[in-house]
This record gives C-alpha cells, structure tokens and sequence, in this order.
C-alpha cells in the first residue's frame, strides 16, 4: 500500500514538474497576449529558432555556454525589434485577425531562417543536467524525479518571480498593465505602444528560449519543436489567455493531470494517452469555464 | 478671440474621413485663447468625439484622417505628430468614457499619466500629492482596483491621470456622461479649478449643454460635422435658438427638437 502511495506521489510530482515545460511555453503566448490581444502562433518557431540558434552559437562557432545563451538572448531581442519594426507597427491599425494571419507567416520566416542559418539535422544540447532520478531524493524520499524537471521547476519559478517583479514595480511595466487593460486609453496618455511591444516580443523571445533549452535538452534540437506550441494550448484554455499565474497553474494541471490519467488509465485504451488526454480536459473547460482559471471574462477565437 | 499668438489651438477649416469613405466632419474651425475654457456642444454623432481625436492625434487608430484644413497648436501644425508626441508637447486628450485601466489600482492609474515625463520616486510622490489636493475623494480609494470605483470617481481618476502628464491643454470628451447631478457639479468645479490654478486651457465636448456653458467663456455648437453657431458662453446661453434646441426651455415653454423640425417643415410647406 505504501508502496503504491508513493508510486502515486512520484507521478503527480513528476507530472506538475514536467507541466513546469508546458508553462515555461505558455508563458510566451500570455506576454504577447497580454499586450496585444493576438495569439502569436509563431511562439513554437521563436522556441525553435532560439535554441537552435544557440546550440549553433556553441557547436559551431565553439563559444562558451553563458556567452551562447547572452548571445541568442540579444538575438531575440532583436527578433522582437524586427517584428515590431517590420510587422507589427505597419498593422498597428489592422484588426486583430490580420496580426493573428501575420504571426503566422512570421512562425514560417523563422523556421526557415533557422533552418537556412544551422541546418535541418537533429543536435543534442547537453545542460550539464541529467534527465534521470536525482539520488539524493531517490534514496531518502524514495521518488525518482528526474533533475531535468526539477531544474525546469526552479528556472520556471524564477521566471515568474521576475516577470512579476518587473510588471508590479518597474514603470514599463506600469505601462505593459495599461496597454493590456486599455492601448487606447495607454495611447492617450502618452505610453509609447512601439516601446511595449518591443519589450513584450524581446521578453517572449528570452522565454522562448529558455522554454527552448528545457525541450531541447530533454527530446533534442530538431523541428518537433515547433509544435510544442500546441502544448500550450490546452494549458492556455485552462489558464487562461491572458494571465501569468494563469499560464503556470494551466502547466501544471495538464502536466500532473497527463501523467496520472496515463498511468492508471491510459492501460484500458492501450496507452499513449498524453498525448490527447490535455486536449481532452481543455474541451471541458472551453465548455463550462471559457474564460479559464484566471482569464479574464472575454474569450475570443484563435 | 483674434490674435492669433493667444490661442493655443487653431483649427482651421477641417474635413475628417474614416476608413476614406465616412465623412465625419465638413467644415470644422474653432480656437482655443490660452487659460480659456472652450465648450464643443451638440448632438451624439455631431462629431465632437471626432474634432478632439483630430487634436489629440488618435485619429489614426480609428482609421480617420484629417483631409482637409489644418491644426495648430501652440503655433505648429500637429500634422506629423503620433498620440505620444502630443502628450510630450502638453496636449492630453481625456478620453469619453473615462477609460480607466480596471486592473491597476487608482495610484497606479494617475501614476500612469506621468509615463512621458522622466520623474524620480521623489517628484512623482510630489506630483501625486498635488493632484490629490484636487482629488480628494481618489486619495481615499488609492489603493482600490479602478474597476471597482464608482462612475464619478473614475472619471477623476481618467482627468488626475491626464493632469499627471502636466498638459498645457486638456481636451474633455464628455466628462460628465452618465453622472449623477451633483457629480456633474464636483467634476466641473475641479475642471474650473485645474483651469484658473494650473493654467491649463481646455477644449470640451460635453452633451450637457447647460452646465457646460456656464463653466466655459466660449462656445461652439455643431450639427452633423460643421459648426452652427459660435459665440461667448453667455451670449449662447441667452440666444433664443439655443435655448429651444439644446436647452429645452421657450417662450411657449419646453419644447423638444423633433417640435422644432415639425414646426420649420409645416411654415416651409406653407410658404
């Protein structure tokens, strides 16, 4: 009985800390949401485009690991200044479908920029952190969780706590609050809409590399990446669109909720239902609570 | 009204499209003097929402433009300018419907309007406590969440937050919509008092065409986007037509516009 109490703990914490990655995702799409009401469907090839990027900057050019990750983190920013510069402000006026159908080609020209820049082939990234039990815990609490999950725990809690830090008490942020409840009103009183977007796109891009990193090291740098962005999703629908601890919680909903129903009752339809059972739930929520965990009451069609 | 050097805001002769289809407005000039308050009135879809967006620049994000006639303010044309731009140069637009941000707490709101002007902790607090002194009611409900206040209190919070970017000019849509009288009266007393103890000149559009020309020293009314009549509050207030149309109040007692109409229709008809 103890035995399978434990065999139980060690799938819920190894759920929640994998839904860790999800939220480390869906964190992306929530920054540019917040700001600019589109979901930015090139968020999967931003994560693709940054890691590899940043594998390229270490394999192929030989540079150290810290000087790598700084060097692809400016490089995002300067993705998020091209894409403020080249697509969003000629649509500042457009609707908001036509900067959703934009964010769409955007995805594509990173993808194959990526591809054009470090090829097609799948690279390993090596963080120095293992994806198999830590000891320590294996021997005194006797639950195999993986260092890689854990690592992505702690780097996600860290995110937030800076991303919090940043919205609550710096005055861009004071202004990324108000672009997101009011561009008009924010507009009116002088807040820059070009400077909040560069900083919403340049953060997104730092999140999805980090995001980046974490799958990398875990399923490998390959183009599979790009659809992580569909993981997002349901974590969205339950989080809600537009809400930080929203996203997080989403995460880990889905990732503990994926592993337990896999476990027990994934054997009754022949396994493999992590990859579904998310979308399954996400479906009751779009059901009986649109709006999700913490969205706010508007939901509009993505 | 002549000198051209006094007024802060000269709007010659405009003519506003949306989406290169909608005419907005015909033909629109009016001035603002320096220090004064300058009363819009009409009608809804008069047009005033549409003259002060001319202003304040924010057109664009409606897809309207100027394409006729000209603006200038404080001596230049505002022509090239974006929403921003403006608000740099002292020109604040306090939008209708008051447009608070409903997540951020009151503080944070007016705090907000500072964003253009590089101020320290320090002189932001200083800032503040000069706006509360206006606003007592908001330093009460600092801390509450914007969406929480009342209308009237968001509405002093949507004219504290512009007072923060320290305009030179104001421009007023529709301050006292949906207001309860004796807010009516609150808000414009502090509108007075931001006019004759800061200086600030403003340009009003209100509905209330009452209240509004006894707190203005000029006024303009305007029909379906051209100005119909022009002159100092008082000689408004007592003009016959004005009274009839927009006052409610003749020699034959109250009377509504739909009267009116039917009365010019019938003498058309008999001549």
């Amino acid at each position: 009985m103890a035995n399978e109490i434990l065999f139980f703990m060690e799938v819920v914490v190894g759920g929640l800390l994998a839904g860790t990655m999800y939220s480390l995702v869906a964190l992306g799409f929530v920054l540019i949401f917040k700001a600019s009401a589109t979901f930015n469907f090139s968020q999967g090839a931003m994560v693709f485009f940054s890691v590899l990027a940043f594998c390229g900057f270490m394999q192929d050019f030989n540079i150290p690991f810290v000087l790598a990750f700084i060097l692809a983190a400016f490089l995002m920013v300067l993705v998020g200044l091209c894409t403020e510069r080249l697509v969003l402000r000629p649509l500042m006026n457009a609707s908001e479908d036509t900067v959703l159908m934009a964010t769409i080609g955007l995805g594509y020209v990173l993808e194959g920029l990526a591809q054009a820049a470090w090829g097609v082939e799948v690279r390993r990234l090596d963080l120095g952190i293992g994806d198999f039990p830590v000891p320590w815990i294996a021997d005194n609490l006797k639950l195999f969780i993986s260092a890689l999950d854990i690592t992505a725990g702690l780097v996600a809690a860290l995110m937030i706590i800076g991303l919090f830090l940043l919205f609550k008490y710096t005055k861009i942020g004071l202004g990324l609050r108000a672009v997101a409840d009011d561009a008009g009103a924010a507009s009116s009183i002088g807040i820059p809409l070009k400077h909040i977007m560069l900083l919403v796109w340049s953060a997104a891009g730092v999140v999805a590399l980090v995001a980046g990193c974490m799958w990398g090291a875990r399923a490998g740098v390959q183009f599979a990446l790009v659809d992580l962005a569909l993981k997002a999703l349901p974590v969205l629908i339950i989080g809600g669109f537009s809400s930080i601890p929203g996203a997080i919680i989403g995460g880990l909903i889905i990732g503990a909720t994926e592993k337990v129903l896999e476990v027990y009752i994934g054997p009754f339809f022949g396994g493999a239902i992590e990859g579904w059972a998310p979308y399954v739930l996400a479906i009751f929520f779009l059901l009986y609570r649109p709006e999700g965990l913490f969205g706010e009451k508007i939901i509009r069609r993505v | 009204m002549t000198n051209s050097s006094t007024n802060i805001l000269d709007i010659k002769n405009i003519e506003v499209m949306y989406d290169n289809v909608i005419l907005a407005l015909h033909d629109v000039s009016l001035k603002v003097p320096k220090g004064k308050v300058v009363a819009l009135l009409g009608a809804n879809g008069a047009g005033k929402s549409t003259t002060l967006k001319s202003v304040s620049t924010m057109l664009a994000s409606e897809r309207g433009k100027v394409t006729k006639g000209s603006i200038d303010y404080d001596g230049n044309s505002i022509e090239k300018q974006t929403p921003s731009q403006m608000v740099g140069l002292g020109m604040v637009q306090v939008l209708e419907g008051r447009r608070c941000f409903g997540h951020l707490t009151v503080e944070e709101n007016i705090i907000s309007g500072a964003y253009s002007r590089k101020l320290s902790k320090g002189e932001i607090n200083q800032e503040l406590e000069k706006i509360y002194a206006y606003f007592l009611r908001l330093k009460e409900r600092r801390k509450s969440q914007a969406a929480f206040t009342s209308g009237g209190e968001q509405q002093m919070i949507a004219v504290a937050r512009a007072m923060m970017a320290k305009p030179k000019m104001l421009l007023l849509d529709e301050p006292t919509m949906g207001l309860a009288p004796q807010l009516v009266a609150e808000i414009f007393k502090i509108v007075k008092e931001l006019n004759q103890k800061e200086g600030v000149s403003i340009l009003l559009a209100e509905q209330n065409t009452n209240i509004a020309l006894k707190n203005s020293d000029y006024g303009y009314i305007i029909e379906t986007g051209k100005v119909m009549l022009e002159g100092t509050a008082e000689s408004l207030l007592n003009d016959e037509k004005v009274k009839e149309l927009y006052l409610g109040i003749s020699k034959k007692g109250r009377k509504n516009f739909r009267d009116v109409l039917k009365e010019e229709s019938l003498s058309k008809r008999i001549k």
